[in-house]
This record gives C-alpha cells, sequence and structure tokens, in this order.
C-alpha cells in the first residue's frame, strides 16, 4: 500500500493555504467522536439530554475537536508529520447536523540546523451558527 | 478552658488565591486503565476518519522516521479518561463515577459565579506514545485571573495544567510525554453588561 509523501522545508512557504476540511456533523459523528474518545457525557449522545440543558442538538466534544484539528493539518502535511503543539480557542459548540469547515494557512516556516523544519499553522473551523474554534498548531516536518 | 476563637472567615480573594497550585480530583496521578494499544487507537481513527497509516499499519510504521507504530498525538487525553458507571450518569450531570470530592471550584459557585463555559485547550507534546505504554495524569491549578467583564458576564479565568507521564522502569522518574492547560470562565449568568 503506498502512502502520500511527507512535506518538508521545500514544500512549504508563509501564506499557503491548506486544502479545506469539510465534516457533515452528522449525530452519528458526534457520538463516534466522544465514544471514541471515552467521553460518556450526555450532552454529547443524548438529544433529549442535550435539549433539557439548553440546547437544540447534541454537540461535538473537545476531545474530538482537538482529533479533528490534527487531522486537519496531518492530512495536508503528511503522515511524518510530528505535532508539537496545538493552542485552540472555543468558540459556538459544534452541533449535530452542521457541517464544519476547517480553514488555514502556514504563518511561520523555521527551519531547522538538522534540515527538519518548524512549522506553525493558523486555522479555523466554522459552521452555520458562526466560530466554532480557532487556534494554531505546530508541527515539525523531516529533513528533504 | 476557653474555646479557641474560630479563625476570621477567609474572603473570597483568599479562598481562589489558596486554590492556586492545589490538585483537581483526589491528588494522585489519575492512572490509565490500559496501556496504549492498537484496538484503541484504530477505533480513534475510525471515528475521525483519520487514515495517517502511522498510527494502524505497522509496515508503513516501521519504515518511517517514527520505526513503529504511534498512538495519534491528540489523542493523549483519552488514555486516562475515567471508565464510566453508565448508570446513574445523567443523575451525576454526565459525571462518569460518583464522588466524594468536593470540587475546589465550587469556591466560585457559592460566591455566585455558577456558570462554566471552556475557553481554550493547550497541548504541548513532548513525544508520541508507543504501543504498551501506560500514561498517568496529574492536574493542578495553575492560576486564576482577577475578576474580568466578558461578553457573557463578570468572571474568573481558571486554568489547569495537567502533566502526561509514562512510567520508565522500577525506580526511574516517569517520563513526561505531554503537557495540557485547560482554560475555562467561571461567570456570573445574567451579569453581561
Amino acid at each position: 500500500m503506498s502512502h502520500r509523501r511527507t512535506l518538508t522545508l521545500a514544500d512549504v512557504s508563509v501564506g499557503d493555504a491548506l486544502p479545506e476540511l469539510v465534516i457533515d456533523m452528522m449525530a452519528t459523528v458526534v457520538v463516534a467522536g466522544a465514544i471514541a474518545t471515552r467521553d460518556f457525557m450526555p450532552v454529547h449522545h443524548d438529544r433529549d439530554y442535550a435539549n433539557a440543558q439548553g440546547s437544540p442538538e447534541i454537540f461535538m466534544n473537545i476531545l474530538s475537536d482537538t482529533a479533528y484539528c490534527s487531522r486537519f493539518v496531518t492530512d495536508w502535511a503528511g503522515p511524518e508529520a510530528i505535532v508539537r503543539s496545538l493552542k485552540i480557542r472555543l468558540g459556538g459548540p459544534a452541533y449535530a447536523n452542521t457541517t464544519l469547515t476547517y480553514t488555514g494557512s502556514v504563518t511561520t516556516v523555521d527551519a531547522l540546523d538538522s534540515g527538519e523544519a518548524d512549522v506553525e499553522v493558523t486555522f479555523q473551523a466554522v459552521n452555520e451558527y458562526g466560530q466554532h474554534v480557532s487556534g494554531t498548531m505546530v508541527i515539525n516536518l523531516p529533513a528533504g | 478552658m476557653a474555646e479557641p476563637s474560630p479563625p476570621p472567615a477567609a474572603s473570597f480573594q483568599d479562598r481562589i488565591d489558596a486554590l492556586v497550585g492545589s490538585p483537581m480530583g483526589s491528588g494522585t496521578p489519575n492512572v490509565a486503565p490500559d496501556p496504549v494499544n492498537q484496538p484503541m487507537i484504530r477505533h480513534w481513527a475510525a471515528a475521525f476518519e483519520d487514515s495517517n497509516p502511522a498510527y494502524v499499519d505497522p509496515e508503513f510504521a516501521e519504515s518511517s522516521r517514527f520505526a513503529g507504530i504511534v498512538a495519534p498525538p491528540l489523542m493523549l487525553q483519552t488514555w486516562t479518561m475515567a471508565t464510566p458507571m453508565i448508570t446513574g450518569i445523567k443523575g451525576r450531570g454526565g459525571a462518569p463515577l460518583p464522588s466524594n470530592d468536593r470540587s475546589p471550584l465550587t469556591v466560585f459557585d457559592d460566591a455566585g459565579f455558577v456558570g462554566t463555559l471552556a475557553s481554550n485547550s493547550e497541548f504541548e507534546i513532548h513525544r508520541y506514545l508507543r504501543l504498551g505504554e501506560t500514561v498517568s495524569a496529574r492536574t493542578v491549578i495553575e492560576s486564576i485571573s482577577s475578576e474580568k467583564t466578558t461578553r457573557i458576564g463578570v468572571g474568573h479565568f481558571v486554568t489547569w495544567v495537567t502533566t502526561y507521564a509514562v512510567e520508565t522502569g522500577p525506580g526511574e522518574p516517569a517520563e513526561v510525554v505531554g503537557i495540557q492547560r485547560f482554560r475555562i470562565l467561571k461567570f456570573k449568568p445574567g451579569s453581561a453588561a
């Protein structure tokens, strides 16, 4: 099975846009993420419970948020990119039955003596309600 | 013998100052119920449709810079999540387990800051986890802001820091593999300007 090459220093420049990641936030997606991250809070799987708490729908848990942030960046950078840090600011909830769209771009590129590169991506994700999350991720790319 | 006089009631500011540095939960490290393992990684990767072969394809992983399967870096927090007692979870407001521990944050609720809003989550990943490693997590309150006026009301930002570590061998210090900072706003509902 062949896999996509991982980006290196020569492949990235400040201002490069990442491919969009669009998540069809079905209830199944919300529940699958909550259980895979071992988060059994009812607001992430039980709509009646969420309604009683004042939410129109179940909504994605924060561990799923960070999972999608890493997928958004490593889908672009390739399988050997190493995540160094992630900083997110949370906006409105990612309710079920919405569409969540991640966009982002390269904001810094640091060439290391080893030939590796540390690259910062600044991103956001929005849905029908507005901004859901924004933040930065730093990844390390292998030497070319 | 004279009764000792009661200590003067601590002010709200004294009480929140005293929280900084104190543990969230019991104070003992929260040890993952299972070591890092392929079935849970595969389940996670499927849920998020993350096709990174470093997580699930041994042949690719061996030949990569990881030299073997690694856990998804942002799966770090998942390993130490409590195994829940499902029965009664709604009545506990979603808390995975019954607990007699009084949350240190009740100081805020007692003073009217009953609202809670998650604000930020930040991870520093020192290294990726490998199959068979057992993660533990220790969480302490790192800082509490002065009273702030926000869009949703007046409140205090509370930041706690979780240190994730793995055991390296008998008598050896645990190796820190990652740090998470999590920030919430404890606010007074209805106090927005």
